[in-house]
């Protein structure tokens, strides 16, 4: 089946390639590369909180002669640390990587049903991400205005926001032209006998995950472009009558609402969660059904609950704006779905955690990752439930409890999923099993720091302290108390970046083995792992496409030999 | 008189042949003066710490005679085509408060930025023609200089940590400035022969209320007073 009949050059077939699997190793390395940028400017900002305004050691002559992380700066480093670390890392590396490379071959298909417009997906992400950088260095440094870029400050800050702007535009191009992509190939290309409750739940979840893309996407696109008119051409989509800035009554024409700008956003933005949580779902559930070599409990309980979940995450958005002043009537409204999409949730994790019971659990490095998901995103999960009410969340809003909230969602959480996904699937993408030695003290070491740096948080933000102060609180007497978990932070933070020197080490020296010529190392059941090379062929995948006859978790059948029934096997 | 002697002869020097002279005077305030008001620091405990009496918002400084600090006096319309001072002009936060309140300093001059106080400043400048700055000092960073490179009518400094911090600055493309003491007096050497428009500027009255008067230099000094008087009732 692959594809010979254009002769291939190592430019169209490394670079300008349109085979699902090259773009979908493109997005991996490329949004690998970015979480370390986005977690190096974090590693800076931790210092500054740590040991405020004193100066940086060994790359503070970047931040100027006196070295010192200026508050600017400091909000420069926050704002693009949020945007690279979601938008240019976890979402590119969970729906472009994961979702380009697997879904396909999880399915049965060729390729993916548009595989130019996926090139072109991938173009414009690699070209948005570039432009976001660019920022940093046009004068006042990058977007300073956080990663949510609320108007009017957004939109009357410096030169960096516009680039920002633009960059945000060509990154949801491109998302929509992924998701667009994943959908048409799941409806489309499954292969004969792959019906909906054969997918496995990673194809599921890509599949939800693309409605939500290209449903919540739009908004902030067109949110993106009004803010880019307010700054350049004048308008004042998000400005209103007479706001006065820097002591000087602004002289647009006024009329225009800052709040709208919320919620558009946060139209996109909440639905973004599930963005980043519904592929980690997705990677976790294949990983625990291959080694606790049972089926998964509640197959159409999770399928159900995700796309209950993909419906909700679009009526809770505002729970993020309660103290904007909005009125009683959708304060409740609100409430109650947010308490609403808390069941969804707790299904799918109650699946997950009720599939480890009775199985013969193998405790490999993707599973430790994979064990480790589930209580990490029961505490993020859990911790988000006083910020959905509003008489909490007016407490607890801006504070550090919602820096640890969410970052338990997204850090612990997803990324430990993506973790588990890299170590369960490079085998099928290089042909070579990662160091199950190195795999482990990585796995270890971060799970500890991890909470040594996200722990602390919930601490600092009940005492009272806020988010975004540049010298971390020490200015304010409510945070005397707790100031010390600064360091403890600090610290933690920077042992996780050691941390990850064990997979980058892990990485490069796997990389330098000889194949290992193993088709399917883990005994799985889906046809990525069954039907296909290690790695696979090139543009085609398979050498015949696979006819499916069962269900994806089909491990220790009673009755036979072995603990695995592929999908293919007849029965 | 050797040092009147000296001053002319330095004066020759300095403007390449032409006779120049020192612009001296004093600026009044006619009427009732307002009274200060008292700067709450309490946002900040370091700022309000500093101060053992409380700080007065230093808008309009005048004493019992009438005598009016902070007025930029400086000639209009001035060709200069000397050198531009390499000195620092010194703008320091200190106690929370600007030092000096009220400055003019020539384009291409250093302006040396201080931090005497043991909390984070903002400075935020307002220029329209030159750029716009606006950059944190924490407690840490006891001094930046920057430059004007334009000249410009005076603007705001402040800082947007304490909003009861507030400054003006005017910019020259000459040297012929000078801002008042607390004595109401002020000084402008080295002024070549000719006569000018004057023009002085106080905090309170603006922009849009300067006074101006002609001035003439003649054979080594010229006198020049001004009077701000509160505006009749209409």
């Amino acid at each position: 089946m692959s594809d010979n009949h254009t002769k291939e050059t190592f430019f169209t077939k490394y670079i300008w390639s349109i085979d699902h699997k090259v773009i979908g190793i493109q997005y991996g390395i490329t949004a690998l590369l970015w979480l370390l940028v986005g977690f190096g400017l974090m590693m800076v900002m931790r210092y500054q909180l740590a040991y405020p305004d004193t100066q940086i050691p060994f790359i503070g002559w970047i931040f100027g002669e006196d070295k010192l992380l200026l508050p600017e700066k400091y909000n420069s480093l926050g704002a693009m640390h949020g945007t690279i670390m979601i938008f240019l890392g976890v979402v590119p590396l969970a729906f472009g990587a994961f979702g380009n490379y697997l879904v396909p071959l999880q399915i049965g298909a060729i390729d993916m049903a548009f595989p130019r417009l996926n090139a072109a997906s991938y173009w414009t992400y690699f070209l948005g991400s570039i432009i976001m950088v660019v920022g940093f260095f046009v004068p006042g440094g990058a977007a300073n205005s956080g990663w949510t870029s609320y108007p009017p400050l957004a939109d009357v800050a410096t030169a960096g926001q516009t680039v920002w702007l633009l960059g945000m535009v060509m990154l949801i191009t491109s998302s929509l032209l992924g998701s667009v992509n994943i959908m048409v190939t799941v409806i489309q290309l499954r292969a004969e006998g792959m019906t909906w409750f054969r997918l496995p739940i990673f194809v599921w979840t890509q599949f939800i995950t693309a409605f939500l893309l290209l449903l919540a996407f739009p908004p902030l696109e067109a949110a993106g472009i009004l803010q880019l008119m307010d700054r350049l051409a004048g308008t004042s989509f998000f400005l209103p009558t007479g706001l006065v800035v820097s002591g000087e009554v602004l002289t647009n024409a006024g009329g225009g609402s800052p709040l709208l700008w919320q919620h558009l956003f946060w139209f996109l933005a909440h639905p973004e969660v599930y963005v980043l949580i519904l592929p980690a779902f997705g990677i976790i559930s294949e990983i625990i059904a291959n080694n606790t070599r049972k089926p998964l409990s509640g197959y159409k309980s999770l399928v159900y609950a995700m796309t209950f979940l993909g419906f909700m995450s679009f009526v809770v958005w505002a729970h993020h704006m309660y103290l904007t002043g909005m009125g009683t009537t959708m304060g409740a409204f609100f409430q109650t779905t947010t308490m609403i999409i808390s069941i969804p949730s707790v299904v799918i994790l109650t699946a997950l955690l009720l599939s480890l019971w009775g199985g013969s659990i193998r405790f490999n490095t993707p599973m430790l990752f994979a064990l480790a998901f589930l209580p990490m995103f029961g505490i993020g999960g859990l911790t988000g439930l006083p910020l959905g009410l509003a008489a909490a969340d007016i407490h607890l809003h801006d504070t550090y409890y919602v820096i640890g909230h969410f970052h338990y969602v997204v850090a612990p959480g997803t990324l430990f999923a993506l973790f588990a996904g890299v170590y369960f699937w490079f085998p099928k993408v290089t042909g070579k099993s990662l160091n199950e030695s190195l795999g482990k003290l990585h796995f270890y070491f971060s799970f500890i720091f991890m909470n040594g740096v996200f722990m602390p948080m919930f601490i600092q933000g009940l005492a009272g302290v806020s988010r975004r102060l540049a010298d971390g609180g020490q200015a304010y007497a409510h945070a005397a108390d707790v100031i010390y978990l600064n360091e403890i932070m600090s610290w933690s933070a920077w042992l996780l970046g050691m941390a990850q020197l064990f997979f980058i080490a892990n990485v490069v020296l796997t990389l330098f083995k000889a194949r290992t010529g193993e088709i399917n190392p883990w005994n799985a059941t889906t046809i990525d792992w069954t039907e296909t090379t290690s790695p696979p062929l090139g543009h085609g995948n398979f050498e015949k496409i696979p006819v499916v006859y069962r269900g994806p978790y089909e491990y220790s059948v009673p009755g036979s030999k072995i603990d695995f029934t592929p999908q293919t096997e007849k029965g | 008189m050797n040092k009147l002697l000296s001053s002319i002869t330095l004066s020759f020097i300095v403007t390449g042949g032409l006779i120049a002279g020192e612009i001296t005077g004093v600026v009044k305030y006619i009427g009732k003066p307002p009274k200060a008001k008292r700067l709450r620091m309490d946002a900040d405990p370091v700022c309000a710490a500093s101060h053992q009496e409380a700080a007065k918002a230093e808008t309009f400084i005048v004493d019992a005679k009438g005598n009016l600090a902070n007025v930029i006096v400086y000639l209009k319309g001035v060709k200069y085509s000397g050198n531009t001072p390499t000195q620092p002009v010194e703008l320091d936060q200190a106690g929370c408060v600007y030092s000096p309140h009220v400055m003019g300093v020539m384009a291409g001059q250093p302006v040396k930025i201080l931090n005497s106080d043991a909390t984070m400043h903002n400075i935020h400048g307002l220029p329209k023609i030159n750029r716009e700055f606006n950059f944190g000092m924490p407690k840490t960073l006891k001094e930046k200089t920057i430059t004007f490179d334009k000249s410009e009518d005076v603007f705001v400094v402040k800082c947007d940590v304490h909003p009861w911090m507030k400054s003006f600055t005017q910019v020259f493309d000459h040297p012929y400035f000078a801002v008042t003491g607390t004595d109401g007096k002020f000084s402008i050497p080295n002024v070549p022969d000719g006569t000018y428009e004057a023009i002085a500027w106080q905090e309170r009255f603006g922009s849009k209320r300067t006074l101006s008067q002609q001035v003439t230099v003649k054979g080594g000094s010229a006198t020049l007073n001004f009077n701000f008087e509160r505006p009749k009732k209409k």
